[in-house]
């Protein structure tokens, strides 16, 4: 073999790679745009929908109740877990620089604000995403969706709402009481696992935790859980493909959830702190014009 | 009902310490199934890099600017930032959330390919052909997601502080220099090592639980839906308690 014709055969492997790469990434990207472009469709659908909805408020609680009853011992023992790992970590990195005096607040803000939400949304994907995402993909590929359709039933009205709203709102009762557990787990373990007293703990929670940090963390419980909502209920919803498919759609809604609620946080502690800031700027302009 | 269940998930998880049991006697019969190991290593660990990249660099951003923030709130200086960032990520962030979004992207495929593997009766044309579930399906996947969740666990962390540095340079104006002399101050090999051993024990952990979810589905479709959803909450409670349980030995041996 000449070298010439070995050149070529390099150059001509190195191209052949190039363009697979290239495509390769382009149809990722086009893939995730599609993505997010049908999940915001659909959202944009429910909520036009739910506009003409009414009396379906039964059916709502209905859910509510199941949501809820089924992921409430869940949350509370991941809730446990997650301020009883941070109190230890914090603990941790404070003593080398000697400022434990602040790990109640510090924990505290960073439970509610921050790896508290985001971590038990990770759960609820698991448990409510999940569940919701198979039963209605079992009913796409069972074809019970298009039974509802046929009866001349909207089946956005009659399956998708009462699952939505009753996922939105239950996740955000689930997340907040997932984070007092925390909060108040927290407070043990840091007494009997890190030696720190109690009253000093509680004591310095007011330095960094007030009502802006309880707002912060409401705002985002709602954020995450309607990403739940929408992102469980649109896979399900679009599921093909027999029990494969029903496996597939549970598999990406768990995925997809995860990889929004990291995203949507980003988004949404850049947003907060921005209105925090034009919120105190607002307060001080008010005070100086007062007084 | 509620007993019932509970039992139900008791045996379940007995049936997944049994797994990892023979899993451990197969690592010590030697390497099997080669192959299948790196076509699995390519289909978990590079499958799962996108994602996890894109994550864990939106954490470090966030992370960022939220401890930033605190300090400015609590000490008004922000001279912290490299030293606190470095740990947490290292001791903390940088391990939990690859490992939880591994248990939602790995789990649960594995969950969904076993159980509907079970369920259209493959499994029992294995057992009829006498070839062990265990060591031919199973094994490949547990060492590759160990190993990879290892891998991605260091990528990950490196994501993460490098991100954590770009958003410290150009928003509270650190010098780069500076921020990674500092870095080094506050992370040693020791931090290093814990964060593998943690990272190795989750990895190990999940497709023993998942799989063992699995084998236990019974029921046609649903049947498959409701294994995925309950090996996805049991691994990520199990990731959660065994984080604790490792970060509170490590912080008593340190």
């Amino acid at each position: 073999m000449s070298i010439e014709s070995r050149v070529t055969d390099a150059m001509e492997g190195t191209t052949h790679t190039l363009q697979s790469v290239i495509s390769k990434s382009v149809s990722v990207v086009v893939h995730t745009l599609e993505e997010l472009g049908s999940g915001w469709i659909f959202f944009l659908r429910v909520m036009r929908t739910y506009r003409k909805t009414s009396g379906y408020k039964d059916a709502i609680i209905e859910q509510i109740a199941e949501v809820s009853t089924r992921t409430i011992s869940t949350v509370i023992f991941a809730g446990l877990f997650v301020g009883a790992i941070l109190v230890l970590q914090f603990d941790v990195m404070l003593k080398r620089f000697d400022a434990e005096t602040l790990l109640g607040g510090l924990n505290t803000s960073a439970t509610i604000r921050e790896i508290g939400p985001m971590i038990i949304s990770f759960l609820l994907a698991g448990k409510i995403g999940a569940y919701t995402t198979a039963e209605l993909a079992n009913m796409r590929v069972t074809e019970q969706i298009d039974a509802v359709e046929s009866l001349g039933v909207s089946p956005i009205q009659y399956l998708i709402i009462p699952r939505f709203i009753a996922i939105v709102l239950s996740s955000v009762v689930l997340l907040a009481i997932g984070l007092s557990v925390s909060v108040l787990g927290s407070i043990f373990v840091a007494q009997y696992f890190c030696g720190m007293n109690m009253y000093q703990y509680i004591a310095s929670i007011p330095r960094f935790a007030g009502a802006w940090t309880i707002f912060e963390g409401l705002v985002r419980s709602i954020i995450f859980s309607t990403i739940v909502a929408n992102v469980s209920t649109h896979k399900g919803y679009s599921a093909t493909g027999g029990a494969r498919g029903v496996g597939r759609a549970v598999t990406q809604s768990a995925i997809y959830i995860n990889v929004y609620i990291v995203v949507a946080n980003f988004i949404s502690s850049s947003l907060l702190e921005w209105i925090h800031d034009l919120f105190f700027w607002a307060k001080n302009i008010v005070e100086r014009l007062i007084f | 009902m509620g007993l019932d269940i509970f039992n139900r998930h008791l045996r379940t998880l007995y049936l997944a310490i049994q797994l990892l049991k023979k899993m451990f006697h197969q690592l010590s019969r030697g390497p099997h199934r080669k192959l299948e190991f790196f076509n699995q290593m390519e289909i978990i660990g590079v499958g799962s890099l996108p994602i996890i990249s894109i994550a864990t660099g939106f954490t470090g951003l966030v992370m960022t600017s939220e401890i930033a923030w605190h300090m400015d709130f609590a000490l008004s200086n922000v001279s912290m930032i490299p030293g606190f960032t470095g740990q947490f990520v290292v001791r903390e962030l940088g391990i939990a959330v690859p490992a939880l979004l591994m248990v939602s992207k790995v789990g649960a495929s594995l969950t969904a390919e076993l159980a509907s593997m079970r369920i259209t009766e493959q499994l029992d044309a294995f057992k009829l052909l006498k070839i062990d579930v265990v060591s031919y399906h199973i094994f490949p996947r547990w060492a590759a997601c160990t190993i990879s969740t290892v891998c991605l666990t260091l990528i990950s962390i490196a994501i993460t502080i490098i991100i954590a540095m770009i958003t410290a340079v150009t928003k509270y104006h650190f010098n780069s220099q500076e921020y990674f002399n500092t870095l080094a101050q506050f992370i040693n090999s020791m931090d290093l090592l814990c964060a593998v051993t943690k990272s190795a024990i989750f990895g190990m952990v999940i497709p023993p639980i998942a799989c063992a979810y699995a084998l236990k589905c019974e029921g046609g479709a649903q049947g498959v839906g409701q294994a995925t959803t309950d090996a996805v909450v049991t691994c990520t409670l199990a990731v959660i308690t065994l984080d604790f349980i490792l970060t509170a030995i490590f912080s008593a041996l340190l």
